[in-house]
């Protein structure tokens, strides 16, 4: 019985050619014959094959490493004159890396490998930014009702002011006597100008004047003061009505002013009178245009110089007659101020009148101011102008 | 040998003559070869988030499966040289990607290297791959073979040192000795390499 190591022997011979010929046909009929056999050779070829396969993969690996190796130490010194030794190489150009230093090589692999990421992070944080800073500005000016951008409603936000006075006063005054800081408890926050509607006790103002009041309080030249409250707004033509409660007030008198139930011209000549501060402060201009802020033709503009308190003041032509209330001004613009016009204010006292809500109201019909001077006229009329003082 | 006349159309005659020169042996064509293609694959295991050294395992292992093919004379080209290496390469690269990625992969190709599909690397990469198992299987066997069976059938197989050389080199008696040795280790290399061989799953 043979081995397999004989077997083994036999089969080498065979594969090498090197049993004769009797012995060959022998084997080769015994192949044939026996399976056991034919499987045990055909194990036999394909081992050595393997092995001799592995042998020669081996050395192609190592021959190629040498190849690189050789191809890199070509490449390092002879980068400039790559041209003259290899043409074959300058057909392509997808390699920049010919010598880049180590740092920079690490660079770009970073960025080749994480570039998809830093671009999304990137993205992220610009939309975040621009998101927070577009929602802090609507947010901010949703929370500003009522002025538009770049128009300012004219009141004056007294606290402010007087606080700053009263601050330079103490530091002026070196003994800083705080008796008059703490004279007053109750300080408006906000105050505008009126002026009377009819002689009953009903006057206008502006209605961002009055806008959230907890109480309203009418202040005339005399320093007379009766509370009122707001009858009605109208918040589109920036209008408020107010009616004095107080029991002690007797009546305004004779109004020295009509109301202008129609349009004022163009180039008419206007005056106003208004509290943007304690004392009653005379404005004059011209008629500049006969529709407000932004085309608004419920409004005027007016090149009076206006400030903040010269709200609800009224504004009157040339003759005396009332032509509208001053409501704001641009801030973009010179002297552009704006005022509601008369014919809106008769329209929404005749509204009132048929709804019968209230006693009548008996507008003036006829003015006393026409052909007068100016300072006879703003004589006549600043007893019906009051500083409307608002408590929120 | 089916790569004839009829499809050397698609291939430009400095194709045609390296793969004659480098079936004939000659170590220049090879390696003017292997020049010649390396920017373009190394070019592109970069722009997908491969080192250098990957790379050059992938070009390596890609010149290989042709080199063999072309020695093997198995090699049935449709395409050129450059497009076949491409997609052979372009091919290992995305399977190192996935194994290492958790998520899928999609590879940045450069337009010029053309329609890489259709170029046959696809199953001389499965053909590659089952050869590269049957290796890894052979080299573990060898492994366990222990010595002196392992040097001995390495110098014979491997280095392909003679019989007479082998039996100085370890101390054999006689040329006959050395050859009875010779196949009993092979006898236990077969059953090491047979049983892990068979046993593996495909």
């Amino acid at each position: 019985m043979m081995t397999e190591a004989d077997y083994y022997a036999l089969f080498e011979a065979y594969a090498h050619g090197e049993l004769a010929g009797p012995s060959r046909a022998n084997f080769e009929a015994r192949l044939a014959a026996d399976p056991a056999l034919a499987l045990r050779f055909a194990d036999f070829t394909e081992m050595t094959g393997t092995l001799r396969a592995y042998g020669q993969r081996q050395a192609t690996r190592q021959q190629l490493r040498g190849m690189h190796a050789a191809m890199l130490a070509a490449e390092e010194p002879a980068a400039p004159a790559v041209a003259t030794e290899e043409p074959a190489r300058l057909t392509h150009t997808v390699n920049p890396m010919l010598s880049i230093s180590r740092t920079e090589r690490r660079l770009r692999q970073f960025w080749s490998g994480h570039r998809a990421t830093v671009g999304v992070a990137a993205s992220v944080a610009v939309l975040a930014v621009f998101s927070t800073l577009l929602g802090l500005d609507l947010w901010r000016t949703s929370k500003i009702k009522p002025s538009l951008y770049g128009y300012t409603v004219l009141r004056r936000e007294v606290e402010r002011i007087k606080k700053s006075q009263k601050d330079l006063t103490i530091s002026l005054n070196q003994f800083g006597r705080p008796s008059s800081a703490a004279a007053s408890p109750k300080e408006s926050t906000i105050s505008g100008t009126g002026f009377a509607l009819t002689s009953e006790g009903y006057l206008v103002t502006s209605y961002h004047v009055i806008q959230g009041a907890d109480s309203v309080l009418i202040e005339g030249r005399d320093k007379q003061r009766y509370h009122a409250e707001p009858v009605y707004s109208d918040v589109k033509h920036d209008l408020a009505i107010l009616r004095i409660t107080d029991k002690k007030f007797t009546g305004f008198g004779r109004l020295p002013y009509a109301i202008k139930a129609g349009q004022a011209d163009l180039g008419e000549r206007v005056f106003t009178l208004g509290y943007p501060r304690e004392d009653v402060v005379y404005g004059e201009g011209a008629l500049s245009a006969r529709s407000g802020f932004e085309g608004d033709t419920a409004f005027y503009q007016v090149s009076i110089p206006v400030n903040p308190g010269n709200s609800g003041g009224p504004l009157l032509d040339e003759r005396g007659n009332l032509i509208g209330v001053v409501s704001g001004r641009q801030n973009d613009a010179q002297s552009a101020a704006f005022a509601t016009k008369s014919s809106y204010l008769v329209r929404l006292v005749d509204s009132l009148d048929a709804a019968k809500s209230g006693a009548p109201y008996h507008l003036p019909r006829f003015g006393q101011l026409a052909g007068a001077g100016r300072p006879k006229q703003v004589a006549k009329l600043r007893d019906y102008v009051f500083v409307v003082k608002v408590f929120e | 040998m089916s790569r004839g006349n009829s499809t050397s159309s698609s291939l430009t005659p400095t194709d045609d003559a390296l793969i004659a020169a480098i079936r004939s042996g000659d170590e220049r064509a090879l390696s003017h070869l292997y020049r010649l293609h390396w920017p373009m694959v190394s070019h592109f295991v970069l722009q997908n988030s491969g080192s250098e050294d990957d790379a050059q395992d992938v070009y390596q292992e890609g010149v290989v499966v042709f080199y063999e093919k072309v020695r093997d004379g198995s090699l049935e080209l449709s395409c050129q040289i450059k497009t076949y290496l491409y997609a052979v390469c372009r091919r290992l690269w995305l399977k190192r990607l996935t194994s290492k990625s958790r998520f899928g992969v999609r590879l940045l190709d450069d337009e010029e290297h053309g329609p890489y599909l259709n170029t046959g690397a696809e199953d001389d990469l499965l053909a590659a791959e089952e050869q590269d198992r049957r290796f890894s299987t052979m080299s573990e066997a060898l492994n366990h073979l222990g010595e002196p069976c392992r040097s001995l059938l390495e110098g014979f197989y491997l280095l392909d040192k003679s019989m007479q050389d082998l039996t100085t080199e370890f101390g054999y008696t006689n040329a006959d000795n050395a050859k009875n040795q010779k196949y009993k280790c092979l006898v236990r290399l077969k059953k090491l390499f047979f049983t892990h061989y068979k046993e593996e799953p495909i």
